[in-house]
């Protein structure tokens, strides 16, 4: 099956590509370690305050900095998608009997390696903070999932914007201007109950609330597939939209 | 000889209405050397782009290898290479990888292609530098790197878009010299669009002189000059009097009352004039300009080359430009882009 191997050797390329841009790869990572280690001072003393889901504000700030994180890697997807189209790149890889879909598989599939291995650096640097995972290994497992998949839905919208406008300046720009109204506007940093009505509101149309209660529960309480099941629906949902978008714009530029 | 290109009444009209190639047929034969002359904004990318399965043709019918250029372009990018005007090569990977990567693409594999990209790495002199970054080759280098790409799985038609365009004069040397020895020896059919005179002169078998999307000329490069059958006379008028037009109007009429003079037409510093004999009608031409006062800052003999071919069918000269260099082509040639 040559969609295999061309998926195998796209992906392989991408990963050559994000390991020899190691500056970007660093703050990419940066960010996300800073809120690690700045938040969870910051906020720390918000678990004494009475209604606080979790014993410490690291053990309930993890989860919702692994997505900020997911977030933000799956913005510069169409970053990389952006600089093939304008070097020429993808048109050269079209002259050839490649599969079309593994241009878009190869992609995908490395954004979700990557921000699994991210999320991995992350979790480990909580955990030796003093964060855990009352699920375990099947929960930490179930986590990178959920991670990946999260990914996989938000790199849809890079990915679409980024065949659409041919920019990287736009993709960047929508990114960081969605990232931090996302964010918190959700419960990733936030328990609901401490925000502003009109805010809880907003929280809970906020499809990152769903993915970080999701996370939060098989850190906290559990196997509560009555939170987990329906983040799945959530991601779901955005992600035949964005990838549906993305799959759209990529016809359009190879036909 | 079979015609492994043959394209029937081409036409692209791009979203925003740009007709960029405008009602085009013509043949390549398997084995020949094929060029595309024009200006920039002639169509000649867009051309390139519908051949090799990229871009999608407004009208026409298109052939390759005998393959229907839209029902079959699967069977079509099996057996063409491509180099493109933006010398495409991924400059994160090694010359090396960027070769093994582009023979993956093409279904390669194992020891085979492992060979075959040393083979290349020494054709185009880049095995030493085989394992650095394309990022830190020099433009040539990177040009050569492409070629080689573009070669990784034996095609046997290869599409060359202004291979030496920003090149510099010993770079455009050595890559001539690779195209000539591919085509000969290794029998590989070459289409190649460039702005060069020279350069389609030089290598291609027979062209096609393109400009606003149509061919104006097509044939050998001895065919296309015996056209014009004299010399061709260029006269430069000085800046003072190219300023004031009467006096180039004046110019024309009293070269049209000498004799043994052909055409005259304007080309950019002053006139230009065919003539059979050119050499004895210069003292004529002298004489006359002297005796009306026109001040003359130059005059050029030469036997006709494909920019005189060019000047007949359009009335301009071809000016290469540089790609970078977009917005001077708006105002020469008045296209858009
Ligand atoms: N994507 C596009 N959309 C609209 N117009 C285009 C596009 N690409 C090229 N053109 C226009 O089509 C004409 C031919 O362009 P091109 O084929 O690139 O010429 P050449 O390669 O000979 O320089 C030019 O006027 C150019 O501006
Ligand atoms: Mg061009």
């Amino acid at each position: 099956m040559s969609i295999l191997f061309d998926t195998q050797y796209l992906f392989v390329r991408a990963m050559k590509k994000l390991l020899r841009n190691p500056i970007l790869l660093f703050f990419s990572l940066l960010q996300p370690i800073i809120f690690l280690l700045l938040f969870t001072q910051l906020f720390s003393k918000f678990s004494q305050i009475p209604g606080f889901p979790a014993s410490s504000y690291l053990l309930f700030a993890t989860p919702g900095i692994l997505l900020q994180n997911a977030f933000s890697s799956a913005f510069q997807s169409g970053m990389s998608v952006v600089e093939d189209l304008n070097s020429g790149y993808l048109q050269k890889m079209l002259t050839t009997p490649v599969s079309r879909s593994a241009i878009l598989l190869g992609r995908l599939l490395s954004d979700a390696f990557r921000v699994v291995v991210q999320s991995l650096i992350i979790l480990a640097l909580a955990y030796f903070l003093g964060a855990s995972v009352t699920t375990g290994i099947a929960g930490v497992i179930l986590m990178f999932l959920t991670i990946a998949f999260f990914g996989l839905a938000w790199s849809g919208i890079s990915l679409s914007l980024g065949l659409r406008t041919k920019r990287s300046e736009t993709v960047f720009g929508i990114g960081g201007f969605l990232t931090f109204p996302l964010l918190f506007m959700s419960t990733a940093l936030t328990p609901l109950s401490f925000m502003p009505d009109w805010m809880q509101t907003v929280s809970k149309l906020n499809p990152i609330s769903y993915t970080v209660d999701a996370l939060r529960a098989l850190t906290l309480t559990g196997f509560d597939w009555a939170t987990i099941l329906p983040a799945y629906a959530v991601i779901g949902f955005i992600a035949v939209a964005t990838l549906g978008a993305t799959l759209y714009q990529f016809r359009k530029v190879i036909s | 000889m079979s015609d492994i290109i043959k394209v029937e009444n081409l036409v692209e009209v791009y979203s925003d209405g740009t007709k960029a190639v405008q009602d085009i047929s013509f043949v390549v034969k398997e084995g020949e050397f094929f060029g595309f002359l024009g200006p920039n904004g002639a169509g000649k990318t867009t051309t390139i782009k519908i051949l090799t399965t990229i871009l999608r043709k407004t009208a026409g019918s298109v052939t390759v290898a005998g393959y229907d250029i839209q029902a079959e372009a699967q069977e079509i990018r099996k057996l063409i290479g491509v180099e493109s005007q933006e010398t495409a090569i991924d400059a994160d990977l090694t010359g090396r990888e960027n070769l093994i990567l582009q023979g993956n693409l093409q279904q390669m594999h194992g020891e085979i292609l492992k060979k075959r990209v040393d083979e290349l790495l020494k054709l185009v002199e880049l095995d030493e530098a085989a394992d650095k970054r394309a990022a830190y080759y020099s433009g040539g280098m990177k040009k050569r790197l492409d070629l080689a790409s573009a070669l990784v799985h034996k095609p046997r038609l290869l599409f060359l878009d202004e291979p030496t365009t920003g090149l510099d004069p010993q770079s455009r040397a050595t890559m001539w010299s690779y195209l000539e020895k591919l085509n000969r020896e290794e029998g590989v059919t070459v289409f190649l669009t460039t702005q060069y005179m020279e350069e389609a002169d030089r290598l291609a078998n027979r062209l096609a002189i393109l400009d606003y999307g149509r061919i104006v000329a097509s044939g050998t490069s001895m065919e296309l000059k015996q056209e014009i059958g004299a010399d061709a006379i260029s006269l430069s008028l000085e800046k003072a009097d190219v300023i004031n037009a009467g006096m180039k109007e004046k110019a024309k009429q009293i070269l049209t009352t000498i004799k043994g003079v052909g055409d005259v037409r304007d080309s950019d510093g002053g006139l230009t004039v065919y003539a059979k004999n050119g050499g004895f009608i210069i003292p004529d031409i002298v004489r006359a300009f002297d005796e009306s006062k026109i001040r003359l800052s130059s005059i050029n003999l030469s036997s006709p080359t494909l920019d005189d071919v060019f000047l007949k069918y359009t009335g301009r000269r071809i000016r290469p430009e540089e790609l970078k260099k977009e917005a001077s082509s708006f105002m020469m040639f008045g296209r858009r882009r």
